[in-house]
């Protein structure tokens, strides 16, 4: 049954992903109770113009990449803080501008881009070594973030107001969290691809923020319901030979219609 | 803490071209339970939250000669805002809750667990400890809040209409916590209500704003009760506009 995992590009394919299920489970609670879900749709799409950007100018991607979304990320942040808009509002208008310019520069860099494809849907099976240090790196940095400010986060997440009262410096992690969140979204991106990175990074915590009522255990479900849905999109893709970026949105998905369900049979009794 | 005074200096606050609250002065005494009152859009939340430093303003807000805004960088004060919907989906347990206002002190999550037990056990919901924050009823998230504004050890709580939506014995009960940690910790309380009946009985100065601070008469007509102080009894009392002497100036 497990004869998939003995062949390399599967085992990388597999430990990429199930780093990036660890990485979104972290973050991805925090988007969700912040109301910012569509924070990771934005942030894909501004990652594909900085691909877009690094495929003209000949250089990594991927460097391109989180660079742009870094950028978007904090830009959203900023004029949502100033400009008194709320995120979503910021998101919509740019995330649809970012694709643009990803097109336009595309459509002005010389050559045939076949790794066009990858980077919109995800090719899990074409990861490289080097995109699992990438992921790793990104991890590192994620758990540095959490192990230091993770506890203010989830107050000001909590009650903005009383964590300003306590000294917690709320705008200044504001800002941090959205370049995490960015960091974490090109992570996404380099795995599931630009169209079906938000579902890695919304449906597991989506899902586990109806099964738990303690936050520790909302973040603990989504690494887990990430790292399931990983596992098994890999490994319905191999057997199956579809897409494997599909093949994981599928099973994510899958995961938010159970719990959804458990949900419902839990209001249902009680009620 | 008793023998100082909050002093609220000329302060006005404006939303981008709305004035909310227009050069309002006071004066308050430390170690009493004050009570701001007037219409909705009056201003009380507007100023409650200039106190908590949650807004710029022009003027000066002083407490025991000390700025405000020099004050909050050293000390927390105990804040409860309007109750907001966000706590009946939120995953975080009561002690989680109480364990907030342990934010600035420098301690083991150990000693911080007993601290949060310790206030939980003063508003008497140590029991509920382990229960999502959102499961309680109205009346115990706020004691809840309570004990968080405690945990900062904070000899100053305000409070932004802490009772809407509570039924009358509730609010008896609420007040009467009040009463308690007021006497035992020794705190200023500066709360907003609508409610006449039992802010009266309770609170020893009793304020009007309605954009400005209401003067002593037109807060009497405001509350629809020109003799306020014969129905309620001596506790009232209600303060005029309040300018500021020479000394009081330099003291500023």
């Amino acid at each position: 049954m497990f004869e998939f995992l003995s062949l390399p590009f599967m085992q990388r394919a597999l430990v990429g992903g199930e780093l990036v299920a660890v990485i979104a489970g972290i973050v991805s609670p925090i988007l969700l109770f912040r109301k910012m879900s569509f924070m990771s749709v934005g942030i894909s799409h501004g990652a594909f113009a900085g691909i877009a950007l690094g495929i003209l100018l000949g250089i990594s991607p991927m460097w391109t990449a989180i660079v742009f979304a870094m950028a978007l990320g904090l830009f959203i942040g900023f004029v949502s803080k100033t400009g008194k808009l709320s995120e979503d509002a910021t998101i919509g208008t740019f995330f649809a501008f970012s694709m643009a310019l990803g097109i336009f520069l595309i459509d002005i860099s010389k050559g045939y881009h076949p790794d066009i494809m990858g980077y919109l849907f995800g090719d899990l099976l074409a990861i490289s070594l080097s995109d699992v240090y990438f992921s790793m790196i990104i991890l590192f940095i994620t758990l540095t973030w959490y192990f230091f400010r993770g506890r203010a986060v989830v107050y000001s997440t909590f009650d903005e107001d009383f964590s300003r009262i306590v000294g917690i410096p709320v705008d200044i992690d504001y800002y941090i969290f959205m370049a995490v969140a960015s960091l974490v979204t090109v992570v996404a991106v380099r795995f599931v691809g630009v169209i079906l990175a938000s579902s890695i990074m919304i449906a597991p915590a989506a899902a586990s923020k109806m099964l738990s009522k303690q936050f520790s255990n909302v973040i603990l479900l989504s690494i887990l319901f990430g790292m399931a849905a990983v596992l098994g999109g890999i490994a319905f893709s191999f057997y199956t030979n579809i897409p494997s970026g599909p093949s994981v949105v599928f099973f994510v998905t899958a995961i938010f219609m159970v719990a959804l369900g458990i949900k419902w049979s839990k209001n249902f009794a009680r009620s | 803490m008793s023998k100082g005074f909050l002093f609220i200096n000329s302060v006005t606050v404006r939303y981008d071209h709305l004035v909310a609250i227009y050069k309002v002065s006071i004066k308050l005494a430390l170690g009493k339970f004050h009570v701001i009152m007037g219409p909705n859009g009056g201003g009380k939340t507007t100023l409650i939250k200039a106190i908590a430093g949650l807004i710029p303003y022009e003027g000066q807000i002083k407490i025991d000669g000390l700025n405000m805004k020099k004050y909050l960088k050293k000390y927390s004060i105990g804040y409860l805002a309007q109750r907001g919907a966000q706590f009946q989906s939120f995953p975080l347990t009561v002690l989680q809750v109480v364990e907030m206002g342990r934010y600035r002190f420098r301690e083991s999550k150990a000693v911080r667990k007993e601290h949060a037990m310790q206030y939980l056990d003063e508003v008497k919901m140590s029991s509920l400890a382990s229960h999502p924050i959102g499961d309680l009823s109205g009346g115990q998230q706020q004691r809840v809040l309570i004990a968080r504004a405690l945990a900062t050890e904070s000899k100053l709580i305000i409070m932004d209409e802490p009772l809407t939506g509570m039924d009358p014995r509730s609010q008896s009960r609420f007040y009467e916590m009040i009463e308690h940690i007021k006497e035992k910790h020794s705190l200023t309380i500066i709360m907003s209500s609508h409610d006449i009946g039992f802010t009266t009985a309770y609170a020893e100065n009793v304020f009007c704003i309605n954009k400005r601070l209401v003067p002593h008469d037109e807060a009497a007509k405001l509350l629809k009760e020109p003799e306020i102080k014969k129905l309620y009894g001596p506790n009232i009392h209600l303060v005029e506009h309040h300018h500021l002497s020479s000394e009081e100036e330099e003291d500023v």
